[in-house]
């Protein structure tokens, strides 16, 4: 159905590294507490029915059921933040904690941030918009607050608490946030736009979520989290003598629209596929790992995956059973357990694994990461 | 190795035309798309002018999606993204056949789905919530929409960094084009007027009452506004091959982040921003012939724009005009008509103007507002700009073919 691409004299793209990480989750705070809790197979479930007023579907969610923001970032300037722009924020703050890139005057300007979400805070978004049907007059909104109805929220209060003043981009992208975030950021840095990304996306649990989840149908109830990846480029790391945590091979996106039916949909998910492992260079029995998706899209990608992956049996990683249905925040947290299982094991070190994402519009993403393992307390400084 | 990137189709679905030669009409003649709210109930708002797009019919304009099925502003961007490909002149089924897909920038997604959804909640609960407007929700869908409109199968990525969102998006596809990563790019922008939008712009004290009066002594806010852009980008190779007619280049484009404030702009992160685009596309300032503002009309953006404006390019910058005096404020969309005008000015040699401009600011001395109506002009270079929110600066950089 695709042609091939019409030239090829374009070099190979050059390589790019994971050189830290940081997760918000449930399942733990910090690269290290997130990857022991996705090794030992915890799952993330947990009685919620006390964290709001509104009802929800039902008592157990996914969530970080006693988070405040204050407990983690302190209160000066956190009172207004929302609860998606405080997931973010600690997760890359971890994330910075977790390089050894430093940031400083000399190299902010090029230093951004690149940030998955499904529809900003919904929360945020639907409570403001309750404000001007429900206030006596329907202007009569809190300004402090409006601007947490836009979508790139998160990313610019990022960007002020970390002052990280390069590229700042926010990308809607639903359960395929995290695998465009990545591309768009591959993309920026290939583009030499920046030398350095934070690039991750985020889902916050609220009264909204949970019940959209839960009428939407989804197999498993709504989660929450953030993760959030530095990456950077091979001369950047190997310039400064870092190791890196991981090496982006690949990532792919398409459409495969659902309306065409479920067969030509896998098969344009599976060219997708395949073309990420070409550009790779890897074959797919050389795969440790596979994590798909979110659960939204479940037949097109088993589907697409069966096929791709013929006789080869790589390690299954659902991670929605551990995390639950997390949306923007999803394919991140694979990536995200993928590096956790490579992060104190070192007989993974150098093996590549395959990463999947699909919404239920049919857009479609893969990518191919191989990761190294890190000795206990070798962070960054 | 780079391709170079030209723009070879337009879609604008605005206020003030549908399509490229209505649209162009109206920028030349300096037509205003401001009309009385009627996509909310605006009673009990001081303020009730906005620049919608009442003229919109989804029916007409799109051969694939059941309009049903999608939220406005999905609807925008693919109608524009039609547009853009019917006026570029390729054979849709070629179209689908190749590496293709689209980039959308936006602000407020499918806020009137949302604003539906928080209707039915205030009537009832959250439970109570219909399953087809939560399906309909997600901002992701706009790109989704353009490829699913014209069956492409590439990527579709939506870009939400508010209202530089569409700046982000050609940015993207430009990018992506000239490294061979796809072959054929929609890049736009498409946004929905809401109410709590408007609420939220009135109480910070942005909002104007009638007519939006950009660079004015006496400006006093923005009208918030609507529509989808679209453009329809190709390799120049490809579009010389297939005899494509040719509005303009993109040369380059610059992006940064102010990293101080959510609101108020920064006009030394501003300036910067302007010579990283000026930097990535090879020119000086001194090329610039025109710059299709953001210029939204506040007095504190227009303020800020031309102080970065006078630092950059010292004190006679090029003309400056803002076209949001004709459509109000687009939100995601706006940057992608700046760059849909300023396509239009290079190929057709005219200056878009300001509107609504009665008296120069001293404040802002220096300032060519081009006021009234276009002005024919040759332009070998112009510069489009777009801030946002978040401190998220976007100016791309188009050019002539040379």
């Amino acid at each position: 159905m695709t042609t091939e691409p019409s030239s090829t004299s374009f070099p190979p793209p050059e390589p790019l590294y994971i050189t830290g990480w940081g997760v918000l989750s449930p399942l733990g705070d910090g690269a290290d507490e997130f990857s022991d809790a996705v090794v030992e197979g915890r799952t993330a479930l947990t009685d919620v029915s006390s964290m709001f007023e509104e009802e929800l579907p039902g008592d157990q969610a996914y969530a970080l059921a006693e988070f405040r923001v204050r407990d983690y970032l302190g209160r000066k300037g956190t009172s207004f933040f929302d609860r998606s722009t405080a997931l973010a924020l600690v997760a890359s703050d971890r994330a910075l904690k977790d390089t050894e890139l430093v940031v400083t005057d000399d190299n902010r300007d090029q230093v951004g941030l690149v940030l998955g979400t499904t529809t900003g805070s919904i929360k945020s978004t639907s409570d403001y918009s309750r404000e001007t049907l429900t206030q006596r007059r329907p202007y009569l909104v809190n300004p402090v607050l409006f601007p947490n109805t836009v979508m790139n929220c998160a990313a610019g209060q990022a960007a002020i608490w970390h002052k990280l003043k390069g590229v700042n981009a926010t990308i809607a992208g639903g359960q395929l946030a995290g695998l465009s975030a990545l591309r768009y950021a591959c993309r920026t840095l290939r583009w030499e736009d920046a030398e350095a990304l934070l690039v991750g996306a985020v889902e916050e649990f609220s009264p909204h979520t949970a019940w959209a989840t839960h009428l939407a149908t989804s197999p498993v109830p709504a989660g929450e989290g953030a993760a959030v990846f530095v990456l950077e480029t091979a001369a950047a790391v190997a310039d400064s003598g870092r190791r890196a945590d991981a090496e982006v091979l690949a990532v792919e996106l398409a459409t495969a629209d659902p309306e065409r039916g479920t067969e030509a949909a896998a098969e344009v998910f599976a060219q997708c596929i395949r073309r990420a492992l070409r550009v790779a260079g890897v074959s797919a029995d050389e795969l440790w790992a596979v994590a798909p998706g979110s659960t939204a899209a479940g037949r097109i990608e088993t589907a697409a995956l069966a096929a791709v992956l013929g006789p080869a049996e790589p390690v299954r990683l659902n991670v929605a059973e551990l995390v639950g249905e997390c949306h923007a925040a999803s394919g991140a947290l694979q990536i995200a357990a993928v590096l956790a299982h490579h992060r104190s094991n070192p007989t993974l070190d150098g093996c590549p694994a395959l990463v999947t994402s699909a919404t239920r519009e049919g857009t479609v993403g893969a990518a191919v990461i191989r990761g190294w393992h890190r000795d206990r307390g070798d962070h960054g400084q | 190795m780079r391709r170079r990137v030209v723009i070879t189709g337009l879609g604008p679905v605005s206020s003030v035309g549908i399509g490229t030669e209505e649209f162009a009409t109206a920028l030349q003649q300096g037509e205003s798309g401001i009309s009385p709210i009627s996509s909310f109930d605006a009673t009990g708002f001081p303020h009730r002018m906005a620049g919608e797009v009442p003229a919109f019919d989804p029916k007409q304009m799109l051969e694939h999606l059941d309009p049903r099925e999608w939220g406005r502003t999905s609807l925008f961007a693919a109608a524009a993204a039609r547009l853009a490909v019917q006026d570029s002149g390729i054979d849709p089924a070629a179209l689908s056949r190749a590496r293709a897909g689209s980039s959308i920038g936006t602000t407020s997604g499918e806020s009137q789905v949302i604003e539906e959804l928080t209707a039915q909640w205030v009537a009832g609960s959250l439970k109570d919530l219909d399953p087809a407007l939560i399906r309909a929700t997600p901002a992701s869908r706009l790109a989704v929409a353009v490829n699913r409109e014209l069956g492409l199968t590439g990527e579709a990525l939506t870009l939400s960094t508010a209202c530089s969102a569409s700046n982000y998006a050609l940015g993207h596809a430009y990018a992506t084009l000239a490294t061979g990563e796809a072959d054929y790019m929609i890049a736009g922008g498409a946004d929905s007027v809401c109410r709590w939008a408007h609420a939220g712009f009135y109480r910070l004290g942005a909002l104007t009452e009638f007519v939006c009066s950009p660079f004015d002594r006496d400006r006093s806010g923005i009208l918030t506004g609507e529509g989808g852009a679209a453009l329809f980008l190709e390799p120049l190779e490809s579009a010389e091959r297939r005899g494509a007619r040719i509005y303009a280049e993109v040369l380059g484009y610059g992006l940064n982040c102010d990293a101080s404030h959510m609101v108020a702009p920064d006009p030394v992160s501003i300036a910067e921003c302007m010579r990283r685009a000026h930097r990535k596309a090879g020119i000086d300032a001194a090329q610039v012939d025109y710059i299709c503002a953001h210029g939204t009309g506040t007095p504190a953006n227009d303020a800020m724009e031309t102080q970065a404006v006078l630092e950059v390019f010292g004190p006679k910058p090029p003309p400056i005009s803002s076209i949001k005096s004709m459509l109000g404020h687009t939100m995601g969309a706006a940057s992608g008509f700046g760059a849909i005008a300023s396509a239009l000015g290079i190929a057709r040699q005219f200056i878009p103007p300001t509107i609504n401009f009665r008296t120069p600011d001293p404040q802002m001395p220096g300032i060519d507002p081009v006021a009234g109506v276009a002005r024919p002009a040759r332009l070998r270079v112009v510069q489009n700009n777009g801030f946002a929110f978040g401190g998220n600066n976007a100016i791309t950089i188009l050019g002539e073919v040379a």
